[in-house]
């Protein structure tokens, strides 16, 4: 009976390999993903640019004003590593500057003003993007600021005193321990795309398994097949192919980004600085640490959850009688599954709601949540624990109860609707 | 030799298979029919094993039929239970491999029945680009690759064209000679009266008629008389008592009547017309057929 398990294991497995479908969105997977890491390349070879630097040109009619917007901008850049400015004395006048200027240059022409200490010109060829208008002002400011205090004759140590950022001593009383807002814009753009790829996998794995037993069913091969194997052996061979397709098409969407991103530091595995700032938030918000302790529970999350929804998958599968009932039946996994996500990106919105606590020990969708409120300090190891405790029971029970619906519903045509074919398949004894 | 012994199965409060007994021995045909919802495909599920009978057993050359012997039976089944996706090479290995054969072996065994059955050009063909006749001969190949012991074959015959009907008996008689227990049901009765020696006619998943062909004939009472003549005094004949009706078919009368001793007053009636023909018939099957489900149903 083994070697029949094994055989009907690789059977669906190849099967679901070979096919046009899954080539077909793997070319897809791939080339987004590649594309999207490559994003800044891509639009660059089309025309824009993300990283151009804008370069400043100053021409400082003041003479005291150019060291002071240096040093601001200097700082800006300091506080803000994105920001791509970089800055020059110019001897041009305001004619030639006009005329020499390019698409990527600013000129900016300080003059003394009798009212107003000093006032600049911002000239440009083109409209200069938000941010980067944002830093000019920011500086310009600063430049006013400090040029006034000189003019009237303030002490150098309290301009520089004046001048420096203020020093910031963050406290949050009601948190237990210690909070970085980096975490927020963390779990804000780092979790979703960590949980998006499993997301999807659980979608294929309930296509894959659900398509691949509804089709045995409508052609009637069920008949012929059920006749050699048990239901049992039947059902675990699918849900055993269908884990394995997904472990292997997780592993080609990590393959997809390091291909993506051997392409963008063309060899080198250097990161962008963008994606640099990034990791840093994250290990400084301590987002890293909390999933690098709740990685052995959020794998066995995730198998147990994949198993979970394979299971589940099968079962209802085994209801339909045609594709329509099968998308009919798919529609409710999906709806539960895109609930989780939507929890668990947003979980920080729920602070310390009772309903979220309990929305995480739900089974299909506690491994989506639990791991966010976890990150964020909602809930601890021991709800974690909780939750797959309670996922385990789940899938002991389905494979229980499931396996006596997948049994008779694997052999049941009626016309009847498939929910109370269900229920009545739930009720029979025919084991 | 397969032992079906006193089957009941309920469906919830109905009962679908009503005390069911009969044996069919090593290279037997064997005859299940039925109206539609009759209990046949119920009683083909319990003998594979897919369902379990509520009462009696099933015995498979003295065992209890499980998924330790299910590899002995074959099943074509009524609709046809192929992976259209696969080619035939495919689907036959697929089929070949539940029942515990090797790849060779089934590569080997298929050569030789896509002979037999003049489709040998077929072997990698998807098919789904198979005509309806030649599914339903790759059907069968699926459920005879591993020789049976057991073979069931509901309505083989579908979407086949004479020519393939005979190829497809001499294939059902091939596996009877090595001794393969056969069932086989049908709605054509002319099939089963040709293939058939024993039979249960079942209604309501109670068996109503059970025996050999003959004996089911003979025991019949009803007999049809076939007269062709010129001149015959039909409204004289419909009159003589025991004569339920009579019908012009083609070039000659078909006279039914309730037993033989009626025959010999039909013939001192049309003795003296110009008769060609005067022949005392058995019954066909689907006349038994629909006379004793009538009789159940009124």
């Amino acid at each position: 009976m083994s070697n029949k398990f094994w055989y009907l294991t690789k059977q669906s497995l190849k099967k679901k390999i070979k096919s046009k479908w899954f080539i077909g969105v793997n070319i897809m997977l791939a080339l987004v993903i590649i594309a999207l890491i490559n994003i800044n390349s891509i639009i660059s070879f089309f025309g824009g640019d993300f990283s151009e630097n804008t370069k400043i040109l100053v021409v400082d009619k003041t003479e005291i004003s150019y060291p002071i917007f240096e040093q601001s901008i200097k700082t800006i850049k300091k506080e803000n590593e994105d920001a791509k400015i970089t800055i020059k004395e110019s001897n041009k006048s305001e004619k030639e500057l006009k005329k020499d200027l390019k698409d990527n240059q600013v000129a900016i022409i300080f003059e003394n003003d009798k009212d107003e200490f000093i006032i600049a010109k911002v000239i440009s060829k083109e409209k200069i993007d938000n941010t980067t208008y944002q830093y000019i002002s920011q500086g310009l400011n600063a430049t006013k600021t400090s040029v006034a205090l000189v003019k009237t004759n303030t002490d150098p140590i309290l301009l520089a005193k004046i001048s420096s950022p203020i020093t910031t001593e963050r406290i949050v009383l009601n948190d237990k321990k210690s909070v970085d807002e980096n975490m927020e814009m963390v779990m804000g753009s780092v979790f979703p795309t960590l949980i998006l790829p499993f997301f999807m996998l659980i979608i294929f794995l309930v296509q894959m398994i659900g398509g691949e037993i509804c089709e045995e069913k409508t052609t009637k091969s069920m008949e012929i097949i059920i006749s050699n194997v048990s239901p049992k052996t039947h059902l675990l061979s699918k849900v055993v192919a269908s884990n394995v397709f997904i472990i292997i098409q997780g592993l080609l969407l990590v393959l997809y980004s390091i291909v993506g991103i051997l392409i963008s530091t063309k060899g080198k595995l250097s990161i962008d600085p963008s994606i640099d700032s990034l990791l840093t938030a994250t290990v400084e918000s301590g987002f890293l640490d909390k999933i690098l302790t709740l990685l052995p529970a959020i794998i066995v999350m995730l198998i147990l959850s994949f198993l979970a929804y394979s299971l589940i998958a099968g079962i209802l599968a085994a209801m339909t009688t045609n594709m329509e009932d099968f998308q009919q039946i798919q529609t409710p996994i999906m709806l539960v599954l895109l609930a989780g996500y939507y929890l668990a990106i947003m979980a920080g919105m729920f602070d310390g709601s009772i309903l979220i606590r309990i929305l995480s020990y739900v089974p299909f969708i506690s491994c989506l949540v639990s791991p966010s409120l976890y990150i964020i300090g909602q809930i601890n190891m021991i709800d974690v624990i909780i939750s797959i405790i309670v996922l385990i029971i789940t899938i002991i029970l389905m494979t229980k109860y499931g396996l006596r619906v997948y049994k008779v519903g694997i052999l049941n045509y009626s016309n009847e609707k498939i929910w109370s074919r269900f229920i009545k398949a739930l009720k029979s004894k025919d084991m | 030799m397969l032992q079906v012994k006193n089957i009941i199965k309920y469906y919830g409060e109905n009962k679908a298979v009503d005390n069911l007994s009969f044996e069919v021995k090593d290279g037997e045909i064997f005859g299940l029919l039925g109206e539609n919802g009759a209990g046949k495909t119920t009683t083909f599920r319990i003998i594979m094993g897919l369902l379990e009978a509520t009462k009696g057993e099933v015995l498979l050359d003295g065992e209890h039929i499980d998924y330790s012997i299910t590899d002995k039976i074959g099943f074509v089944t009524e609709e046809r239970s192929l992976l259209t996706k696969m080619s035939v090479k495919e689907q036959i290995v697929f089929y070949g491999i539940l029942k515990g054969m090797k790849e060779k072996e089934i590569e080997k065994e298929l050569k030789k029945w896509l002979k037999d059955f003049q489709i040998e050009s077929y072997e990698n063909r998807k098919i789904k680009e198979l005509s309806k006749g030649n599914q339903q001969k790759i059907q069968f190949i699926s459920a005879v690759i591993h020789h049976p012991k057991l073979l069931i074959l509901d309505e083989p015959f579908t979407g086949l064209d004479p020519i393939n009907v005979e190829l497809m008996k001499k294939a059902i008689y091939k596996l009877q000679k090595e001794g393969c227990s056969i069932i086989f049901s049908s709605h054509q009765m002319e099939h089963i009266e040709n293939f058939c020696e024993k039979l249960i006619i079942l209604v309501k998943g109670k068996p109503i008629v059970d025996g050999y062909v003959k004996d089911i004939k003979k025991e019949y009472k009803k007999k049809n008389v076939l007269i062709r003549g010129e001149e015959l005094p039909l409204k004289e004949l419909e009159e003589i008592k025991g004569v339920i009706s009579v019908t012009k078919q083609k070039d000659e009368y078909e006279v039914k009547i309730e037993s033989e001793t009626v025959a010999p007053k039909i013939f001192a009636k049309i003795k003296n017309c110009n008769i060609t023909k005067y022949d005392v018939t058995e019954p066909t099957l689907n006349e038994i057929f629909i006379a004793k489900v009538g009789e159940v149903h009124e």
